[in-house]
C-alpha cells in the first residue's frame, strides 16, 4: 500500500515534540502511581490481550520494605531503556535476514507501543520480540511464534500472550511507512532529473548505500514519531550528499518544488530537513552511560542479571523483575 | 486482579441484537453502537486457540480497511477483544448484490446494471489505486446499504501488490470469479484478476444467473473457451508458459451478442475488454470506468432508487394489508415496474436499429467466425433444460485445505 497521503500512519501517528513529551510524562506518571500502590508494575497480559494490574501488597510492613528496593525509573531512564532494546531489535531483525521493511515496521510498532506505556509496565523484551513477530504477520512474511522464540531461545507462548496488546496499543493501525522505499524513490527520481549517466549512476547508487545507513540511525530516536518518511528519507539523502559529493543537492530540492506544486515551500522544507538533523545529533549524542554499558557490556558485567546470551544475541538482556535489577546496576555502575 | 475495564467499556457501547449469520471464521451479529445510535455488523472471532496467535485473515482484513476509506468500500468502525474473541464493527448494510440478482420480483433496468457495476467498479478503482488486490469479488461480496450504496466487503484473500517479484498464491476467487490465468496457476498476477471477475459479475447482472459455472478447474477452463474460444497464441502470448498450461481443443468463439442478446452495443464493447484473455491486454479498471457505457443513453440509476430485494418489515406491512380487505394497493417503488414489455421493446427497437453494425463489429472481434449459428454454449445447459443452477460454490474444501497449507507459504 503506498499512499502515505491518506493513510492511518500520517492522519494519526505524527507528533510534535510537546505531544511526545506528554505522552511519556502521562505513561510514566502512571506507572509509578501503580508501583506506590502495589509495590509492582509488571502486568499480567493474557492471549485475548486482558490485562491485570498485579496484587496489592498485603502488609504495610512489606509494601515500606519494597518500596526502599524499588524505585521508579525516570522518563530519561525509560528513554535509555528503549533505546537499547531497539537496538536488540534490529540486531534480531539482521540475524534472521528480515528484510528492512520488517525491520522498520516492527521499530515504529515498538515506539508506539510505548507512547501508550511504559516499560515498567510492560517487559520491553517481550514487546520487542512481539512487534517482530507482529510485523513479520503483518508485512506477509510469516514466520511461526516456535520459530521466532527457538532463535533467540525464548518461550514463544510470551509472544502469542502479548500479541493482542500490541494491536490494541497500535490502534490496529497496522500499516506503517519507513523511509526506505522513499530513499530508492527519491534515487530513481534523481537517475531521471539529473539524466545520469553509468558513472553517475554508480555514485547515486553509493549515495543511496549511505542514505540506508542514516536511516538505520534516525529509526533509533523519535524521528520516525515527529516527521513523515520522505523527509526522513530527504534527510538522510541530504547527510550521504554531503559526505559523497554526488548531486548538487540544493538544485534538486528546487526541482522537485518546481516540478510538484507544492503548497509548502522550499524554505519550509529545509527546515524540516534541518530539524531532522538536529533531533537525530542529540538523540545519539545524548545516548546515556546505563545505555552504552548495557550495549557494549562483557561477561564480567553479568553479575546480577539473569543471563540471556545466545548465539543470536550478544550481551545480556534485563531478566525479570526489571526495576530491581536496575537498581543493582546503578550500584555497580556507582562502584566503577 | 484488578481487571482493567477498556474492553469493556468499548463492548458495552455495542447493544447486540439477532445474529446475521456464519462467516468463514465466526458469527456476525447485529448490534446498536449506543454511541453514535449507528446500526453495525460485528464480526467475533475466536482468539486464543491458534496455534499462531491472533487469526491471519482478520488481521488482513483489519490493517487493509484501516486504510481504505471509499463510498463504495465497507467501512470498518472498530475493533477490540473482549471475552476470548476478536470484534470487528462494520457499518451495517442491508443485503448484497447476489439476493438482487437471485430475486425474481426485481426487474434490473439497463440502467441499474449500469448503476451497480460502476459502483463495483468504483470501489475496485480505490483499491487497485492503493495497491489492493481484492482477490474475492463476486455478488455475495457486494453489499448494499439502506440508501442503495454497493460496497466491497471481505477483504479475507485482499493484499498489498507491486513489489518486484512477489509470488502469490493462485487460489484465490470463487472459481466461477476465477480468471484463466490463475486457473493455470500463475503466481505473478495483477489486477486483471480483479478486472475479469468483475467482468463475471456484469456478466451476471444480465443474465441474473452466474455465467461461467465450473465443477472443477478444468472444466471452469473449458466452460470459459466454451463462451470466449479457445485463445490462440496471437491472442495471448504468454499462455503456453504459464505452470499448469494445458492445450485445449480449438473452439471458434460464438457471437458475444448470442451471450447477452439483451446487452447494448456499449455494454459488449466494454464485456469483451473485461474478458479479455492476455491480462496485459485485458481493460484496467480505471479505463473501464471511463468507457462510454457509462455516458450512454439509457442513464445511470441513482442509488437511491435500485431496486432491492423486500426488507422483513415490508413484508409483514403487506401481510397486514392483505388481511384488511380485497383491494392492495401496489407500492410506490414498484409503480415504474408496471410496463416492463414496453421497456423491453424499446430497447429492442434501438438494438434493431444498429443490428448491421453490431453484426459486423461481431464478425470483425471474432476474427475469422463466419457468423454461422453455433451450438448453445455450455453454460447455457441449466436453462434450456430448465434445470435449476447448482448453488454457487464458497472456495472449495479442497481450495481452502490448499489455501491454508499456503497462509504460512505464500501470502
Amino acid at each position: 500500500m503506498a499512499d502515505f497521503q491518506t493513510s492511518t500512519h500520517r492522519a494519526k501517528w505524527i507528533f510534535s515534540p510537546q505531544q511526545l513529551v506528554e505522552k511519556y510524562r502521562a505513561a510514566n506518571q502512571r506507572a509509578k502511581q501503580i508501583l506506590e500502590k502495589c509495590g509492582a508494575t509488571l502486568m499480567e497480559v493474557d492471549v485475548d490481550g486482558s490485562l491485570s494490574y498485579p496484587e496489592p501488597q498485603m502488609t504495610a510492613k512489606d509494601s515500606a520494605e519494597k518500596h526502599s528496593r524499588t524505585k521508579p525509573l525516570t522518563i530519561e531512564e525509560e528513554q535509555c531503556i528503549k533505546v537499547f532494546y531497539e537496538n536488540k531489535l534490529q540486531e534480531v531483525c539482521n540475524n534472521f535476514r528480515f528484510p528492512h521493511k520488517i525491520q522498520a515496521t516492527a521499530l515504529i510498532y515498538f515506539k508506539r507501543f510505548y507512547l501508550q506505556w511504559s516499560v515498567m509496565e510492560h517487559q520491553p523484551k517481550h514487546i520487542m520480540l512481539t512487534c517482530i513477530y507482529a510485523a513479520c504477520k503483518i508485512e506477509e512474511n510469516h514466520v511461526s511464534a516456535e520459530e521466532l522464540g527457538k532463535g533467540i531461545s525464548q518461550d514463544h507462548q510470551m509472544i502469542l500472550n502479548n500479541e493482542m496488546i500490541v494491536y490494541q496499543s497500535l490502534e490496529f493501525d497496522l500499516i506503517v511507512y519507513a523511509p526506505y522505499r522513499s530513499v530508492e524513490g527519491f534515487i530513481n527520481d534523481m537517475e531521471e532529473f539529473f539524466n545520469a549517466g553509468d558513472n553517475q549512476l554508480e555514485m547515486l547508487k553509493t549515495l543511496q548505500e549511505t542514505a540506508r545507513f542514516e536511516v538505520d540511525k534516525m529509526m533509533l530516536t523519535d524521528a520516525p514519531l515527529l516527521f513523515p518518511p520522505g523527509q526522513l528519507a530527504l534527510a538522510a539523502l541530504r547527510n550521504s550528499n554531503a559526505f559523497h559529493r554526488v548531486i548538487d543537492f540544493d538544485s534538486y530540492l528546487r526541482g522537485i518544488f518546481s516540478r510538484e506544486n507544492s503548497m509548502h515551500t522550499m524554505s519550509e522544507l529545509s527546515e524540516s530537513l534541518d530539524a531532522i538533523d538536529s533531533w537525530v545529533i542529540v538523540s545519539h549524542s545524548n545516548v546515556c552511560p546505563l545505555t552504552e554499558q548495557m550495549c557494549n557490556s562483557k561477561s564480567t558485567f553479568c553479575i546480577g542479571w539473569e543471563p540471556w546470551v545466545t548465539s543470536v544475541l550478544h550481551g545480556p538482556l534485563c531478566g525479570l523483575d526489571f526495576v530491581c535489577r536496575l537498581e543493582n546496576t546503578k550500584v555497580l555502575l556507582r562502584r566503577n | 486482579m484488578a481487571e482493567l475495564d477498556l474492553s469493556k467499556k468499548v463492548a458495552d457501547r455495542y447493544l447486540k441484537r439477532e445474529v446475521l449469520g456464519e462467516g468463514t471464521y465466526g458469527v456476525v451479529y447485529k448490534a446498536i453502537d449506543t454511541q453514535t445510535g449507528q446500526t453495525v455488523a460485528i464480526k467475533k472471532i475466536r482468539l486464543g486457540k491458534q496455534k499462531e496467535g491472533v487469526n491471519f485473515t482478520a488481521l488482513r482484513e483489519i490493517k487493509l480497511l484501516k486504510e481504505l476509506k471509499d463510498p463504495n468500500i465497507i467501512e470498518l468502525i472498530d475493533a477490540f477483544p473482549h471475552k476470548g474473541n476478536l470484534h470487528l464493527v462494520f457499518e451495517f448494510m442491508e443485503t448484497d448484490l447476489e439476493a438482487v440478482i437471485r430475486d425474481r420480483n426485481i426487474v434490473l433496468s439497463p440502467g441499474d446494471i449500469k448503476s451497480y457495476l460502476q459502483m463495483t467498479l468504483k470501489g475496485l478503482a480505490i483499491c487497485h489505486k492503493k495497491w489492493v488486490l481484492h482477490r474475492d469479488m463476486k455478488p455475495n461480496n457486494l453489499l448494499i446499504g439502506s440508501n442503495g450504496q454497493l460496497k466491497l466487503a471481505d477483504f479475507g484473500l485482499a493484499r498489498v501488490f507491486g513489489s518486484p517479484d512477489r509470488r502469490f498464491t493462485h487460489q484465490v476467487f470463487a472459481r466461477w470469479y476465477r480468471a484463466p490465468e490463475l486457473l493455470f496457476g500463475t503466481k505473478q498476477y495483477g489486477p486483471g484478476v480483479d478486472v475479469w471477475a468483475a467482468a463475471c459479475i456484469f456478466a451476471e447482472l444480465l443474465l441474473r444467473r452466474p455465467f461461467l459455472q465450473g465443477s472443477s478447474d478444468i472444466d471452469q477452463l473449458g466452460k470459459i473457451f466454451a463462451a470466449f474460444g479457445t485463445p490462440s497464441a496471437s491472442q495471448w502470448p504468454d499462455m503456453i508458459f504459464l505452470p499448469d498450461y494445458v492445450e485445449y481443443q480449438h473452439v471458434p468463439a460464438p457471437p458475444l451478442r448470442s451471450l447477452f442478446p439483451m446487452a447494448s452495443d456499449d455494454a459488449l464493447d466494454l464485456l469483451s475488454k473485461m474478458f479479455t484473455y492476455d491480462p496485459k491486454a485485458r481493460i484496467s479498471v480505471q479505463q473501464a470506468l471511463e468507457h462510454r457505457y457509462f455516458s450512454s443513453a439509457p442513464l445511470l440509476t441513482d442509488p437511491v432508487k435500485l431496486p432491492r430485494p423486500a426488507p422483513k418489515k415490508e413484508s409483514k406491512v403487506s401481510d397486514v394489508i392483505s388481511n384488511e380487505g380485497p383491494t392492495v394497493l401496489s407500492p410506490p417503488r414498484k409503480s415504474r415496474r408496471v410496463m416492463p414489455g414496453r421497456d423491453g421493446s424499446e430497447g429492442n427497437s434501438l438494438q434493431g436499429d444498429k443490428f448491421d453494425d453490431s453484426v459486423v463489429s461481431v464478425r470483425q472481434a471474432a476474427g475469422d467466425n463466419t457468423g454461422k449459428n453455433e451450438p448453445a454454449p455450455m453454460s447455457l445447459d441449466f436453462s434450456l433444460f430448465g434445470l435449476k443452477p447448482p448453488n454457487r460454490p464458497m472456495i472449495t474444501s479442497a481450495d481452502r485445505s490448499h489455501l491454508k497449507r499456503k497462509l504460512d507459504l505464500e501470502f
